[in-house]
This record gives structure tokens, sequence and C-alpha cells, in this order.
């Protein structure tokens, strides 16, 4: 037999493991699961920046605006300080009696007593208990009385030996904007990488269990070719998968930038992964011991590596944001090189293990 | 059978379980784990001792065009998000930056391609002119900045010899309740500090004589030496001081600095609304150790079914729900062992020890039925998943709302976090947050013992099929349907829960409608999957008459199940959207008449009878009829919504 004929059905006999890996995940439909998840976490992470949004930022809930009960001799400076602020429409009571009148039959939702001592102004807020709005009341008279410390400052700049950087204007930017790339994406996207991974120890050992890892072998295959069908069917699903949230979410509007990038880096984080859990799975002694090995080392590994510069979560959000630099192209190229490596290193392991040992 | 005997049997699996497990971490696994755990810990020592500790997520997101010399240069250099880069205004034009800082002086740069903004010389100190892309970024990149350099002027005040120039105003904050009608279950006493805080009842509106300085945190500040007509001189005592400790504490992460700690007391910047950072953080601890209790607990379930190894103890006499208890008891008591040992650790005591145990159970029971549908161990790992991924966001999130709004206590988590924050937990706080998951894990092991039993072990079946098997072994004679109606209550609330927690981001106007009709949907398919299933399986006849028969009952143990339950107030859920939700105590319905309180009766017997006619014919049928249930459901929840709207 020519030696190209028989490369040529080694490879087709990989990629009919692989195939029927991926026939086998198909017919359990568990893949619609994995699917389900993400689902899950995108719709309630997006309610968490919304619900959060809406608690801090005033601006998110149209026609909302809080109504400030404004009292005490330092009154002026702090209505002053509170007219800069949009969402705040101040009232300046003579008494704290009127003040806390307006505030009890809701009026007023805060309430600011200012009163001058010894050169400060002492500011007591009260804003209403364990309420929907408290967040809101409190973050919003927060600024107020930040825009009354600075004019303050101002005016005893001479008393001090730094004076404070002007602050640039506001202009509504979304401070939960980054929330979707830094921690939405890297989650959506590193999922199916972690699915992956746990799939392969289980199609791994369930054949080790099950005895048919022995039947296979009397198959002319040898374990590498069967360990490589598996494994190619698992990374090939993972980049699939997080490619189809990232087209999601730019459907919803999140601008998804370096797309191709992103899926080389996805590609080589499965291929790590999958690699990693192959190596458990002959490794260990059983199913169980494999599983735990693999989702403690690699969460592990994960949070290890988000010590480090470039970490995978940081690099697909700074690809994803569009603010990649060299460095960052440079991690995907190292973490497609890694890719390599452990993927040598792996097919090395299992091409010295006996199947019949297993 | 005596108790006893069967207690004895219990254990004895229970002890046959555990000497399996303890088979299966040979010391091969174990040294495989230490090396693991070795080298994750080298990888994170080599990023802090290589001085790049503190990196975040969001490393260098926003890219900063400013020159070294600028005065601000400092506050980009130093703020994790913020990367410094060359000025240039082609670079913005081009989008290659996302933000220029020019600090020359007023007019500095004024660009055309995005909102640019000047701001005025002040007090002398150096002013500065941004210029941002026109994108969200753009704006977003802004916002990161003016909180930077917020925060790096609190540094550097911090460091000023003259407080009174540094700090010209101090801020004390307190809250007061506002409503006259307070939740029931809710303990309304709820202040920022932690601590109880004193007598803020509505209607003290003195405020003349420093009395609504309670509630600022400070617990025994009631007694403090106020002046008259001087509310703000309260002396800092350890409610305070704790505030203090939970603020360092939040500050040394990310989300602390979104967050803030709390804070009541200091300069403007050291207040914050309240969030219970770090007991949340702490909560989320309690969540860690179940994913690998499930991992294993969901492998010995399925071992059993593997190669029918499962049917020595199937052919014992044991009743079969003593097997299920004995094989669950090591991982019950696993769990329970570190919930215990979190509790010490983290400084909680026997309220989060009790709010954690039907967590614990919710994991156990839902992976339990997992695992008896799953076909392989590649599908039990996406149970697995599902179940932890699921069940954490389901308790943590609400969590997170601990201290905005009294739904926050749908999680047993809220528990755990307030009794962190020191606050008292009441018995009805307890019960309403813990009930439905007490009840709902005991449905799902008594669905999972059901199918326990040759024919559905050892075959590998659809999960649909399975589950409707399930179903059906639960059932008994007519009259079980309508108890199964009931018993649905507790999934029927989470499913509506999370549908709108999903729904929620769409706009108002669409979000509603589509809401009420996903309830309607959800409650349909609750009171009439049993009926399918027992036809199905030819428990129940196929005539005319048993299938409205069966439709009454489910409906009818469908509406006394909502009706008996606390929780059953929530399910008036279009109040939610509506931001309007209060928990009403049980029996207290808004209904005035007997007629609107019976509506609801006939309602639902009416569409459960519907569902139960398309059931008797085959599975389309089934669903058509579902349908036509739903859209008179939803009919009628648009009805009602519009009359109390």
């Amino acid at each position: 037999m020519a030696d190209g004929s028989l490369r040529q059905r080694l490879r087709s006999q990989r990629l009919t493991i692989a195939g029927r890996e991926l026939r086998v995940l198909g017919r359990e439909k568990t893949i619609v699961l994995a699917l389900v998840i993400q689902l899950f976490v995108a719709g309630f992470s997006g309610f968490l920046v919304v619900g959060l949004v809406s608690l801090y930022d005033p601006g998110s809930v149209d026609g909302y605006g809080i109504e400030a009960a404004v009292t005490g001799d330092a009154s002026d400076e702090m209505l002053a300080a509170i007219d800069d602020r949009e969402a705040i429409n101040a009232t300046e009571y003579t008494s704290a009696d009127g003040a806390f009148a307006a505030f009890d039959e809701g009026r007023a939702q805060a309430v600011f007593e200012a009163t001058d001592r010894d050169g400060r102004i002492e500011v007591v807020l009260t804003a209403p208990e364990g309420s929907i709005q408290t967040t809101l009341v409190v973050s919003e008279s927060q600024e107020a009385l930040r825009a009354l410390e600075r004019a303050e400052r101002a005016d005893r700049a001479a008393s001090l030996e730094v004076v404070p950087l002007e602050l640039p204007p506001e202009r509504g930017g979304n401070p939960y904007f980054d929330f979707t790339y830094t921690v939405l994406l890297p989650l959506l996207v590193f999922l199916p990488v972690f699915i992956s991974g746990s799939i392969t120890v289980d199609s791994i050992t369930e054949e080790v269990d099950r005895g048919t890892l022995e039947l296979l072998r009397v198959a002319p295959v040898s374990l590498v070719q069967i360990v490589d069908g598996k494994a190619l069917a698992m990374i090939a699903i993972a980049p699939l998968q997080a490619m189809t949230w990232l087209a999601l979410l730019s459907l919803n509007g999140v601008g998804i930038a370096n797309g191709a990038w992103l899926f080389a880096l996805v590609t080589a984080a499965t291929v790590i992964i999958v690699g990693f859990a192959v190596g458990i799975s002959i490794l260990a002694a059983d199913r169980r011991s494999a599983q735990l090995l693999f989702s403690v080392g690699v969460l592990l590994l994960f949070a290890g590596a988000s010590f480090l510069p470039g970490s995978p979560a940081n690099v697909a959000a700074l690809l994803a944001i569009d603010s990649a630099t060299t460095a960052t192209y440079a991690a995907v190229g190292g973490y497609s090189v890694g890719a390599v490596g452990v993927a040598g290193a792996v097919r090395w392991l299992v091409d010295r293990v006996d199947a019949n040992e297993l | 059978m005596k108790l006893g005997t069967r207690l004895r049997r219990i254990w004895r699996i229970a002890r046959w379980e555990v000497s399996l497990g303890s088979l299966g971490l040979d010391r091969r696994t174990v040294a495989a784990g230490v090396l693991l755990v070795a080298l994750a810990g080298a990888i994170a020592t080599a990023g802090v001792v290589g001085g790049l500790d503190g990196l975040s997520p969001s490393q260098d997101i926003y890219r900063v065009g400013i020159s070294a010399d600028s005065p601000y240069y400092d506050v980009v250099e130093s703020h994790a998000a913020l990367a410094p880069y060359p000025p240039a205004v082609d670079r913005l034009e081009r989008g290659e930056i996302d933000l220029l800082v020019e600090s020359r002086g007023i007019g500095g740069a004024t660009i055309a391609a995005g909102g640019s903004g000047t701001v005025g010389l002040g007090g002398g100190g150096p002013s500065v002119s941004v210029a941002h892309t026109p994108t969200e970024k753009g704006a977003a990149a802004l916002t990161a900045f003016r909180a930077a350099v917020q925060r790096y002027n609190d540094r550097t005040m911090a460091l000023e010899p003259n407080e009174t120039a540094a700090y010209p105003v101090s801020v004390q904050l307190q809250y007061r309740s506002q409503e006259s009608l307070v939740p029931g279950a809710v303990d309304a006493n709820r202040s920022a500090g932690g601590t109880d805080a004193g007598d803020d009842e509505p209607g003290s509106t003195d405020g003349s004589d420093g009395e609504e300085s309670n509630g600022s945190g400070n617990g025994e500040s009631d007694d403090a030496d106020e002046g008259d007509g001087d509310p703000s001189t309260v002396d800092v005592t350890d409610g305070t001081d704790r505030e203090r400790v939970d603020r360092a504490a939040g500050d040394d992460s990310i989300l602390g600095d979104v967050f803030g700690g709390g804070g009541t007391e200091g300069s403007p910047a050291e207040i914050s609304p309240p969030f219970p950072f770090s007991s949340l953080v702490l909560a989320f601890v309690f969540l860690v150790p179940m994913n690998f209790v499930i991992q294993a607990y969901g492998g010995t379930i399925l071992n059993e079914r593997i190669n029918r190894r499962g049917e020595l103890l199937l052919v014992a006499p044991i009743e079969r729900l003593d097997i299920v208890a004995g094989k669950t008891l090591p991982y019950l008591v696993a769990a329970i062992v570190a919930i215990t040992g979190i509790s010490l650790g983290v400084g909680g005591g026997l309220v989060s020890v009790a709010a954690v145990l039907p967590i614990a159970l919710a994991f156990l029971s839902s992976t339990f039925v997992g695992a008896m549908f799953a076909r392989s161990f590649k599908e039990l790992t996406f149970v697995t998943v599902t179940v932890s991924v699921f069940l954490t966001s389901y308790v943590f999130v609400p969590a997170i709302f601990t201290n905005v709004t009294p739904i926050a206590l749908i999680s047993p988590l809220t528990l755990v976090v307030m009794e962190l924050q020191g606050e008292a937990v009441g018995l009805g706080a307890y019960f309403f947050s813990t009930s439905s998951f007490y009840l709902g894990s005991a449905i799902l092991f008594l669905l999972g013992v059901g199918v326990y039993r040759e024919e559905d072990m050892f075959t590998q079946k659809p999960v649909p099929l399975k589950f409707l098997d399930a179903v059906d072994a639960r059932l008994r004679g007519r009259k079980s349907v309508a108890v199964a109606a009931a018993l649905t209550i507790p999934f029927v609330f989470v499913a509506e829960l999370l549908a709108i927690a999903v729904l929620f981001v769409m706009p108002i106007e669409l979000s509603v409608p589509l809401i009420l009709v996903v309830i309607a949907a959800i409650e349909e398919v609750a009171k009439s999957i049993h009926i399918y299933a027992g036809i199905e399986r030819d428990r129940f006849d196929r005539s005319i008459r048993t299938a409205l028969v069966l439709g009454g009952l489910s409906g009818l143990g469908f509406f006394v199940g909502e009706k008996f339950t606390a929780i059953a107030q929530l399910v008036g859920l279009p109040d939610l959207v509506l931001g309007q939700a209060t928990l009403t105590p049980a029996g207290v319905t808004p209904a005035s008449t007997l007629a609107l309180l019976f509506a609801p009766l006939v309602l639902h017997t009416a569409t459960a009878a519907i569902s139960a006619l398309g059931a008797r014919r085959n599975w389309r049928w089934y669903l058509a009829a579902m349908a036509v249930a739903t859209a008179v459901h939803a009919a009628y929840n648009v009805g009602v919504v519009s009359l109390y709207g």
C-alpha cells in the first residue's frame, strides 16, 4: 500500500470518529441545553446591567427626578451645588420641621440639612429607607455633595498644597458600558470552552468505564486516532458556539470588533483546555477523579491566569471592544503557540499509554 | 415497616456509599490535585511578584490620548481601565483613541469629530479640555475618566495637612422610612449601618431635637449626647467602625469601586448607597462547594444506571425511597459540613446554615432528577453545569438587591447577607424565602424516585418520555391530579420570575404584554402536563367526561395552591413590572368582592379543561388546545391588569 493512501485512510478514520461524536451529541440534544444555559446567562446579565443602571443612573429612567428639601444656614451653597444636577430639583425650607414634613408626605425624597460649623459645612442627608429609590437618591445626592465640596475647596485653594484637578464634564456615558465586554463576553465565549473540555473527559472515561474502548481497539485504529477524533469534535463546537454568541450580541447592538482574532483566541483556548482534559482522563484513575481534577484545574488555571498580563478574559475584552494593541495580538499568537505545544505534548503522552491498561 | 428498620437500612446504604466514594480518590488523584494547585499558585505569584498586581478584567480597555507632561497623566496611568496614548487629534478622528485630554487651557481642543467640551478655570487649578469619539464607547471612556479624576483628587486630598480646606464638607447619611404601609413579612427597620437602628417610625417629624439621627448606622446612637437643634453630632460607635472595615474590604476589588460599601459618614466621597458588598462576596462562598458536591453526587447516581449496577439494590427488599435517601445522605452531610465550616469561617451563624441548607437540597434534588434522566455522563455534565449556573444566578442575583427591595427575599441567600450585616432575620422572612426551596426539592426528589425502577433506569428513553413517566408514577386516582397541580406552584413561581428577569430588558410596551402571555403559558403547562402524562400512560381513559373532570380538578388544585401560598401574592406579577410590588401577607387579596375572588377559580378550571380535552387525542392536539387555553388566560390577565392599572 502506498504511503500516501495510508495517511489518507488514517485521517478519514479520525474524521469518522469525530463525526460520530458530534452525531451522538446531536442525538442526545444535549447541545441544546448548553445553548439554553448561555441564553439564560445572557438574559440574566442583561437584566442585571439594566437593573443596576436604573438603580444608579437617573438618566436611564425617563422623566424621573428627585425632589430635595434643603434647610439650614448653609442652604445657599447647597442649593447652588444642587442647581447643576439635572436630576435633582431643590426647594428651600426655612425650618427643618417643614423639610421633614415634606419628606414624610412624600413631596421630597431627600432632605439636606446644611449647617456652617468651624469653617466647614456639615450636611445631614436623609434618604428614604429600604425603597427602590434609595440607591438612586443617595448616589445623586452624593454627586451634588461632591459638587458642593469642589466649590468649597476652590474657595479654600489658598490653604491647599495641591490644588485638586478640574473635573472633566459629564456627557452621560454609561458607567456599565464595559461590563458587557469585560464580564458577559468572556463568560459567553469561554463557557463553551469549559463545557467542551468537560465532555472530552466524559467521552474518554465513559469508554473506559463501559469497557467499549476494548471494542474500538479491535478495529484498525490506534488510541491516538481515537483520542484525536474525539478531541477534534469537541474543538470544533466550542468556537462555533462562541461565534454564534458574538453574532447575537452584535445583532443586539453590542459592537464586536476583531471577530477573526476572537475566533483564533477561542480556538486556541479550546485546544489547550481539551488537551488538558485528554491528559487528565488518560492519567486519572476513574471518571469521578478525572472530572473533579478537570473542573478544579480549569478553575484554578483560569483564576491564576487572570493575574498575568494578557489573561484570556482581558484579551477577549480588549479585542471585542476594539482597544487591542500589538501586545494583545501577540498574546493571541502566544496562546496559539501554546495550543500547538499542548496538542503535541498530549499526543506524545497518549502514544505512550497502553490502551489495555486503562 | 417500622421506622427504626428503615433508618437502619438508610444508614447502611449511606455507609456503603461512603466506602465507595473514599476509594474513588486515590493517591495519584490527590497528588495531581496538589500539583495543579501549586501550578496555579505559581502563575498567580509570578504575576504578583512581577509587579502586576491589581490587574482587573477591564485592564486598558479605554484608550486616552494624553501627553506625558499633563497633570492628568498620573490619573490615566494609575487607573486600570485607562491606558495612555500619544495625544493627536487625527488619531481621535480615526478612532485610534477614544478620548483626547488636553490641559493647556480653554479652547485647546475643539474637535468636530465628536462631542467635545471644555471646562473653564476654577480656583487657579489646571483646566482641562476633553474630546471623545462620537460613540457609546467614547462617552463611556469620558465617564470612566471623570470618575478616575475624582478618585485621584480624593487621594491627593487625603495627604493634605489642612484638613478643613481639604474636606470642607462633612456628610452624615441617614435613612428614614417614608411609607406608612410596611410590607408584612419584611423587617422595615433596615438601615445601612447594619445594626437594627432605633425608632424611625413614620410621623416623627421633629427635625429639631436630633431624633432623626437614628438609623444612621450607629446602633447605639439613640442615647448619644446630641444637642438640641444639632442633629449632626453623632459620636462614632461600633456600628460605624464596622462600616469602615466593610468599606475597606470592598475597596480592594473592582466591584467595590463601583458599588462602595454603604458608608454613612465622612466626606461626600465616603458615603455610598446601601450595598452589602462584602457580605455578598462572603455569601457567594457558600455556593462554591455545592458545585463539587453535586458533581460527585450526579456521578454516583448515574453510576448505578450503567451496566445495571443498581439492580442489586433494586432487588433487595428495600423501599426505593430508602435507597435514594441512603445514597443522598453522605452528600447532604458533606454539604452541611461545608456550609457549617464556611459559616464559622465568615462569621455567620445558625441563620446562615439554616438558609443555605434548602439551597443545598435544591442543588442535590435537581442533580438527582438530572442524573435519573441523563443517558450518558456527557449528558450529565450538561445537566450539572445547567443546574449550577441556573441555581447560582437564581439565588445570587436577588441577593444583590438585599437592601433595596423586599423582593430580594425570594432567595435564601438574602438571609445570609442580612445575617452577615448584623440584621435580625424573622421567622416569617425565613419561611418566605426557604419554603419554595424545601417544597421544590421534596417534589423533585419524589419525581426522581418515581423513575427509580428497572424499566426507566436501565433504558435509553428520550428525556421528555422519562419526564412523563416520572409524572405518571406520582399519579394515583383522580384526586391526585388536583394535588399535583397545587404542587407545581413553586416551579411556576420560579419560572415566572425568570421569565420576567429575562424579558425585563425589552422596552416596556413590548415586555408587559409578552410577560402576561408567558405567565399564562407557564400556568397552563403546569395545570395540564400531568393530565397529558396520565392519559398517555393509560392511567385515565380518553372520554370527554374524564377529561373535563380532570381539567376541573387540576384547575381547582392549582387555584387552592395559589391562594394558600403567601408566594402566590407575587403571582400578581404585573405589579412587579409596574414597580408597585409589595408583599402582602397571605389571605389579604386585593379582591374586594366574592366575584373577584372566584373569578380566578373559574378561569383556572375552564382553561385546564380546554387543555385536558386536547390531551385526550395526542401530542399535537394537546399543544393546540393549550395554545387556546393560553390565549384565554392571557386575555383574562390583560383584563385584570387594565382593571387594576
